[in-house]
């Protein structure tokens, strides 16, 4: 079967993410610290503000919210920039690229394992606990399938923007530069830190016209938004699916062309 | 064989960073990629921040540009971990893949002879930005600038950057004992970003923790209540640097410890 | 000559984890571990004498690199005592250091980035020599090397081979007691192995240092140590002469003949005349492992001329590296 080769791949990923119990325990319980600070952090602007309301949020609608794109990002950051740039720099990448899988999907996959560690370890435990705690807050109804759909392509633009990034590191040493910069501008842009419903107005309509919000704040809108009409929902994924074509075909084209430009200079 | 004391170690310190530099301007596209990155790191934060607080008058009594203060404050005493203690980043690797025992031959201390091998010139944009808020804040505020102000200031950011050296010392010699300690490192990383607010936002119970436990609250929070509350200072802010000295000899004696106790993994 | 390292009935010990197979086994590890314990040093002693070069030989995951930590300090012992110059290593670690050099043939522990001379520059403050004393080691360096093209490239930029060579002259540098060297020609060319032998061969020879190598070359082992101290799980096999070695399992050469005929069905023929002896046969040569005790090889080949006519012969002196290869699969009685 075809798609076994890559399970088998996610299946030694979970064994090895599993090898560091403390690491673990760490993880979840460095997670809720977080979270914690994170929930006071916002209790004491929406008080400070005077109103239930800041920018059309309540403030458990923003705790929610960030609380969720926090577990995202521990569910999805992959460190593939560093990943490929170590590769890079140690020469181990000649050896991924005779692989019989393309480099792209092998590092993907390899990864895969951790995903799913991530998925139970912390993204679950903190979905449960949110709903829980905040009662009510989350509808589940159709905005559940909705925000499956969104993470599945939050998660292959995600991907396809770090391999785009990660790029770059056959042309340049310098991949904690490279890494900080796209680390940044994506959890800036994304809503990852703040809601983009915060953000003042003329940056607000240029964050929609790029892929990043794609990431963070459509899922989590969606999600959010228990009752949305049905053409606000369509938009979303739609935005979300053309990014999605457009990131995965450029990183795709700028690895062959990049990879061909280094083989002929031999570098 | 002659003692050696803090004149030896200096002078050897500054041999090596001169040579650090110079061969890091070698490679220069990288020094100019990183230091671009290390700027839109600062940018983001900065974008962050007013983002969040241009909004709201003032939080929890504490108005715009006393949080700005913070922020600045903040960012000072975060530059030196930056820029002298930043091969603990590399511990973990060190460790675990058995190159650590390379260190253990030279005949002076060996914390000293790990951290002096890096020297990250990208924590002097930070110093520049961070330097200039607080300028920029000190004005708005009006506050008077006195000799004594000045040396109170220069005195108290010293010691509040040794609080997260010591934080980030701990953090790091965890290597030695757990395996995958990447994550102990993340975290400690994440809380220093919650130096920069005030902790009376917090319940009671997280007060005591960032006090005592995870004691974020003197990189900036404790130490800047002399400067901006003159009034009402209470006996921790003025306690702050000998706390700050401490927790960094405690750290200190903590990594070597664990150093001594490793045993070497591979061969 | 005084020793300059005694180790006494040292043992070393390490709690080991058991890890369990597969995924399931991996999910059984996050909750229950048992751990087991390893004997890496195994109630060994030795005495090295100043200037000797001892070879310290072993399979792979035998415990000398256990042992070499324990002699720089970086390990303590399970139980046991280690001199190493008068000094307690483990002890004072520092101090042990000024008087040691070590060179791991795949880490190296120069500065990644500065040119070879700064580096130098920079272990003459650590280790605080005098001026005149570097100046003459660097004197004495370029007698011995052609170092003039490494002391200006940055280390991350040289070949193995050129960064081991700048490895074990940064270790000399300091002139120490004692040098280690772990499989210092690991992964080199021919010619560059013989370079490094060359030049440790004379630094010891000029400095009388003690120099404790590690290696799996035989070439190595021939090339430059008196002595050569053998263990292996941990405990000490061997630990003599490197003459002596080769008569240890009594006096063995190979003897080789080329006759008419068919060589498998010759040798079994000649195995049946020579039942003391084992006779073994390749596509051109037979093969007799004579042992000098029992008969010559003058009276083993007059006895074969008497039945064979003999077309070609030579004779073979048995290896170091075979007699170590026998020693590490069946021991020694």
């Amino acid at each position: 079967m075809k798609l076994r080769k890559y399970f088998s791949l996610t299946r030694a990923g979970i064994i090895e993410s599993l090898q560091f119990r403390l690491a673990t325990v760490v993880m979840i319980f460095g997670n809720l610290l977080y979270l914690i600070v994170v929930y006071f952090l916002w209790k004491a602007i929406f008080a400070s503000s005077g109103t239930d309301m800041v920018n059309g949020m309540t403030f458990s609608d923003t705790l929610i919210y960030l609380v969720l794109a926090t577990a995202l990002f521990n569910f999805m950051e992959m460190y593939t920039v560093w990943e490929i740039g170590r590769n890079i720099q140690s020469g181990k990448i000649v050896l991924d690229l005779l692989k019989p899988m393309e480099y792209r999907r092998y590092l993907f996959w390899s990864y895969s394992g951790t995903f799913v560690t991530q998925f139970f370890f912390t993204f679950l435990p903190t979905f449960i606990v949110v709903a829980i705690v905040t009662h009510g807050a989350i509808t589940f109804g159709f905005n559940l399938v909705f925000f499956v759909i969104s993470v599945i392509m939050a998660v292959a633009i995600n991907y396809s923007i770090d391999f785009l990034v990660g790029t770059i590191c056959l042309y340049t040493e310098s991949i904690w530069g490279i890494n900080i910069m796209k680390q940044v501008i994506v959890l800036l842009l994304s809503g990852a830190t703040i809601p983009i419903a915060f953000f003042p107005e003329p940056l607000k309509t240029i964050v929609y016209y790029l892929p990043f919000q794609s990431i963070y704040n459509a899922p989590l809108t969606l999600l959010l938004d228990g009752n949305s009409k049905p053409d606000t929902t369509l938009i979303t994924l739609g935005t979300q699916l053309i990014w999605c074509v457009v990131m995965l075909v450029l990183s795709k084209l700028f690895w062959k062309i990049s990879l061909r430009q280094i083989t002929v200079n031999g570098g | 064989m002659k003692r050696k004391g803090l004149g030896f170690y200096l002078r050897i310190y500054r041999k090596i960073l001169i040579q650090d530099i110079k061969s890091k301007m070698s490679y220069r596209a990288d020094f100019i990629i990183s230091t671009i990155g290390m700027i839109f790191t600062n940018i983001a934060g900065f974008v962050s921040f007013w983002i969040l607080f241009r909004n709201f008058p003032s939080i929890n009594g504490w108005n715009y540009y006393e949080m700005l203060f913070l922020y600045g404050f903040s960012l000072i005493s975060l530059t030196p971990v930056q820029c002298f203690f930043d091969n603990n980043w590399s511990l973990r690797t060190y460790v675990y893949s058995g190159d650590f025992i390379k260190y253990c031959f030279r005949p002076i201390n060996l914390f000293f002879y790990y951290q002096s091998e890096v020297f990250d010139i990208k924590g002097l944009g930070q110093l520049a930005f961070g330097v200039g808020t607080l300028i920029y804040s000190w004005n708005k505020i009006g506050l008077a600038v006195t000799p004594l102000m000045l040396l109170k200031v220069i005195l108290f950011l010293i010691t509040a950057s040794l609080v997260m050296i010591a934080l980030q010392n701990a953090a790091a010699a965890t290597c030695f004992w757990i395996q995958n300690s990447f994550y102990v490192l993340d975290l400690v990383l994440k809380f220093k970003d919650y130096a920069k607010y005030p902790i009376t936002i917090f319940s009671p119970v997280f007060r005591f923790i960032f006090t005592f436990i995870m004691p974020v609250a003197f990189i900036a929070y404790y130490p800047s209540l002399v400067i901006l509350r003159p009034d009402a200072v209470p006996i921790l802010s003025w306690l702050s640097p000998f706390i700050g000295c401490l927790f960094f000899w405690l750290s200190y004696k903590f990594w070597m410890y664990s150093a001594m106790k490793y045993s070497g993994t591979g061969s | 000559m005084e020793n300059m390292i005694e180790l006494r009935n040292v043992s070393k010990e390490f709690k080991v984890l058991n890890r369990r197979e597969g995924l399931k086994g991996s999910i059984k590890d996050l909750f229950s571990r048992d751990y087991k314990i390893v004997r890496a040093v195994d109630n060994i002693s030795m005495n090295i004498k100043q200037g000797e070069i001892i070879g310290y030989l072993g399979p792979n995951g035998a415990g000398k690199s256990t042992t070499i930590k324990m002699m720089t300090g970086v390990l303590e012992p399970t139980s046991g005592e280690i001199l190493v110059g008068g000094n307690i290593p483990y002890k004072n670690r520092t101090k042990n250091a000024q008087e040691i050099g070590v060179v791991f043939g795949q880490r190296s522990q120069l500065w990644w980035a500065l040119p070879l001379i700064e580096s130098f520059k920079l272990l003459k403050d650590i280790y605080q020599i005098s001026n005149s004393d570097y100046n003459s080691m660097l004197a004495l360096y370029q007698s011995l090397v052609d170092i003039e093209p490494l002391l200006h490239k940055p280390v991350r930029q040289m070949s193995l081979g050129q960064r081991t060579l700048s490895d074990i002259l940064a270790a000399f540098l300091h002139n120490p007691k004692i040098v280690f060297l772990d499989e210092p020609t690991i992964g080199l060319d021919v010619s560059m192995k013989a370079k490094i032998r060359t030049l440790i061969h004379a630094l010891n020879k000029e400095k009388h240092t003690t120099v404790i190598l590690t290696t799996h070359d035989m070439g190595d082992v021939d090339a430059l140590c008196q002595r050569i101290v053998i263990i292996d799980k941990g405990k000490m096999l061997y630990n003599n002469d490197i003459e002596h070695l080769k008569g240890f399992f009594g006096s063995y050469r190979t003897l080789k003949i080329r006759i008419d005929g068919e060589l498998k069905q010759q040798a079994k023929v000649i195995q049946e005349e020579l039942p003391d002896f084992s006779v073994s046969a390749d596509e051109e040569w037979i093969s007799i492992l004579v042992d000098e005790e029992k008969a010559t090889v003058m009276e083993v080949l007059n006895q074969l001329q008497q039945s064979h006519e003999i077309r070609d012969m030579q004779l073979e002196e048995i290896s170091t590296e075979e007699v170590i290869k026998k020693i590490y699969e069946e021991g020694v009685e």
